[in-house]
């Protein structure tokens, strides 16, 4: 077992590294100084700048630099906003994440498991027919529009029909979190109290897990219907046992290796958070942080960014590979 | 390929006849999407005002209100034209003329005229409409509202004939917040649409499958090498590698609006870099199976040489992936339109699906639907079909697929 993870870990390093080798340079591809600087900088003030961030040093010595800062959870200070380092940033940026994608990615799964549960064991009847006609539809819609029709009758409409004690905003707002703070490795982490979040949480969280549904109901029932299949569920049926024990406790237990992997896959995207949404709504969150980060050209953030998102992308994955290798002990050995 | 149309598969495929409607419906797509590249929308109609701003569809204004204000922009038209016309010595009309919105034209009259029919209308107005606190309570006034109407309809004569078909074609969805037509930009990023979906699918699906069957079957280093670069990728969130590979092309030739097929370049760049991977991890599990088959085996021991093989046996048997993956990576390509357009990053100087989306954002809010709808609805049944035929090819081709 030991073996296999370490074989996993080794085998991810490269592929660590190309990430931020690929970052670096399509970040160095025009001229950094200029994104910074603007177009009408002096030849003395360039030279400061790069000799003060060490842009002047080859590729090689800044890519080993970044490398040791790295490690030791040091990326260096953002250009947009001076004297903020990017660990503040990033630290601050996960908790508004957290708070749309955990409770999205709860229901989302629980809903959407249950639903393509139900699916497949009235497999060919109306409900399944109506279910998959339904995510089918839903896939095709952009999910923009989600966004807009999900504001304009989650919020704006009732708004405008019960007035403004309609508990959820239209968007979300730069201080959306009352400082209810929790103190984690010595920095203070904002957190939102409960009605906070509901104002401001909740019609995303709504939005992302209607997006969602249709995607991971196709998913699940597809799952579902080829452990249908399996002579375990003959041989439970032969038996007598009902069928909602048949669907609850035989089939949802076999299941469980696709959904985990499905659930786990997942995971980073806790982290980075809905870009869209985060975008739309204002939430300061990763996602938000970052995209703004590379429209305004602030090179440390993106790098220190992607450098954190891609090395908990990495280990989420070899996570799923080691938990897969412990239910199935034929994956270790391939 | 051959062999692929001559397959179960290929017969179950055409036997779906959902399969096959929606074939239908992406081929009347794009043939619209070749008539407008052919010049029948062309740039300049997406642009022209043709009518005031955010008129509803159908021309449909329900409330007198509406119709009121509907009528008084035409009227308001004409008086800015002659109080100009007064004060630069000019005639009104050729002031006029170039104030036309699309098919409808003002009428020629002489100053005096014009002036004859500004005056009735100011009066009906001042003296009857203006004040009422709500028009709706006051079904008495319509037929003053009525002759409101008609003299802006002198005023700015409804066109006849083939001209008259043409404005009522370019105004039945309405204008959005600069008087555009949304029927005519709405057909014209039908031509974007597949512009952006057409050109990056097939790209990413030859680079990718071309890529997964070497790296399968060649294994060894060049296994190693592509295996590397796809899972480097894939470990970047897809959008923020988009945004960073679109960035890097910001202050060159491709960042200006003025030129919008170079604009559209980093777009092409972007989604290729990102969507090759599908087809490729595909392809390359796929080809691992086909190497250890019979045939392949047979034709290494006749004694073809390995690059024969691969593109003669093995790339040809994995032609149905190649046909799901394009499928799948067109829809990609226009979900993914949507919302780089939204970020500011997407299409640029041409209207297209989501920038009538990301435009629509605030209308909604004030209840005006029609250019969300028109875009949603017409980028709806596109996907749709796609979803349709995807399902189906996979259904026909790889039915033990999950997911």
């Amino acid at each position: 077992m030991w073996s296999f993870i370490l074989r996993r870990l080794l085998y991810n390093i490269p592929v660590y590294l190309g990430i931020i080798l690929l970052v670096m340079v399509l970040l160095r591809v025009r001229n950094p100084v200029y994104a910074y600087l603007g177009k009408n900088a002096d030849a003395k003030q360039i030279e400061e700048f790069e000799k003060s961030f060490g842009l002047k040093d080859p590729f090689i010595v800044q890519y080993g630099r970044f490398l040791w800062n790295g490690i030791q959870l040091d990326f260096g200070e953002s250009w947009k906003y001076k004297g903020t380092t990017v660990r503040e940033k990033l630290l601050g940026a996960i908790p508004p994440s957290l708070s749309i994608t955990v409770p999205a990615l709860v229901l989302t799964s629980l809903l959407s498991i249950t639903v393509g549960l139900l699916s497949a064991f009235n497999r060919g009847r109306l409900l399944d027919r109506l279910l998959v006609i339904a995510a089918v539809l839903g896939m095709s819609i952009s999910f923009l529009v989600y966004i807009i029709f999900g504001q304009f009758f989650g919020a704006a409409l009732p708004r405008n029909v019960f007035g403004e004690d309609w508990p959820l905003a239209i968007v979300g707002y730069g201080d959306w979190y009352r400082l209810s703070s929790v103190d984690i490795f010595g920095l203070t982490i904002p957190v939102p109290d409960a009605m906070t979040w509901v104002k401001f949480c909740l019609l995303p969280v709504l939005i992302s897990v209607v997006v969602a549904m249709g995607y991971d109901t196709r998913f699940y029932r597809a799952v579902m219907v080829e452990e249908c299949n399996r002579d375990y569920i003959i041989t439970a049926r032969a038996k007598g046992a009902t069928k909602s024990k048949i669907m609850f406790v035989h089939m949802l237990k076999n299941a469980m290796i696709p959904i985990i992997t499905r659930i786990m896959t997942t995971l980073p995207f806790l982290i980075t958070g809905s870009i869209l949404l985060e975008m739309y709504f204002n939430i300061p969150g990763m996602g938000r942080t970052l995209i703004t980060a590379i429209t305004d050209m602030d090179y440390p953030m993106i790098q220190g960014f992607t450098a954190v998102i891609a090395l908990l992308y990495i280990l989420s994955i070899i996570l799923t590979d080691v938990l897969y290798a412990l239910v199935d002990p034929r994956v270790r050995l391939s | 390929m051959r062999r692929l149309l001559k397959s179960r598969g290929a017969r179950k495929f055409t036997r779906n006849r959902l399969a096959m409607a929606a074939l239908g419906i992406i081929a009347v797509y794009f043939l619209t999407a070749l008539w407008v590249l052919l010049g029948g929308i062309s740039m300049e109609a997406t642009r022209q005002r043709v009518a005031p701003k955010q008129v509803p569809g159908f021309l449909e204004t329900r409330t007198l209100e509406e119709r009121v204000a509907f009528a008084m922009h035409y009227i308001d038209e004409v008086d800015q034209a002659v109080r100009l016309a007064s004060r630069r010595d000019q005639d009104a009309y050729e002031i006029l003329a170039d104030k036309a919105l699309a098919e409808r034209r003002a009428a020629k009259m002489s100053t005096d005229e014009y002036n004859e029919l500004l005056d009735e209308a100011f009066a009906v107005l001042e003296d009857e409409l203006e004040g009422v606190e709500d028009l709706s309570h006051h079904p008495e006034l319509e037929p003053r509202v009525e002759r409101l109407e008609e003299i802006a309809a002198a005023l700015y004569p409804v066109p006849q004939g083939w001209e008259g078909v043409k404005y009522r074609l370019r105004t039945f969805l309405g204008s959005d917040a600069a008087g555009q037509s949304i029927s005519v930009r709405a057909v014209y990023s039908v031509k974007v649409a597949f512009q952006i979906g057409l050109i990056t699918s097939v790209i990413s699906v030859i680079i990718g499958s071309l890529l997964g069957a070497a790296a399968a079957f060649f294994g060894g280093w060049i296994d190693h090498v592509i295996t590397w670069i796809f899972s480097t990728l894939s470990s970047i969130p897809y959008l923020v590698l988009l945004s960073v590979l679109i960035v890097v092309f910001f202050g060159t030739i491709f960042d200006n609006p003025e030129r919008p097929f170079l604009s559209l370049v980093p777009v092409y760049v972007a989604f290729c870099s990102t969507f090759w991977i599908g087809p490729c991890r595909v392809i390359r599990g796929e080809t691992m199976k086909i190497k250890e088959l019979e045939y392949v085996q047979a034709a290494t021991a006749i004694g073809f040489s390995r690059l024969y093989i691969l593109v003669r046996h093995v790339i040809p048997n994995t032609a149905h992936l190649m046909f799901i993956n394009f499928s799948l990576l067109f829809i990609g390509a226009i979900k993914s339109e949507v919302i780089l357009s939204f970020l500011g990053l997407g299409v640029k100087g041409q209207p297209s699906w989501g920038i009538m989306i990301r435009d629509a954002k605030d209308e909604v809010i004030t209840y005006f639907f029609w250019q969300i709808g028109a875009a949603t609805v017409l980028m709806f049944v596109l996907v749709l079909a796609f979803n349709i035929l995807t399902d189906a090819l996979q259904d026909a081709f790889d039915p033990r697929h999950v997911d």
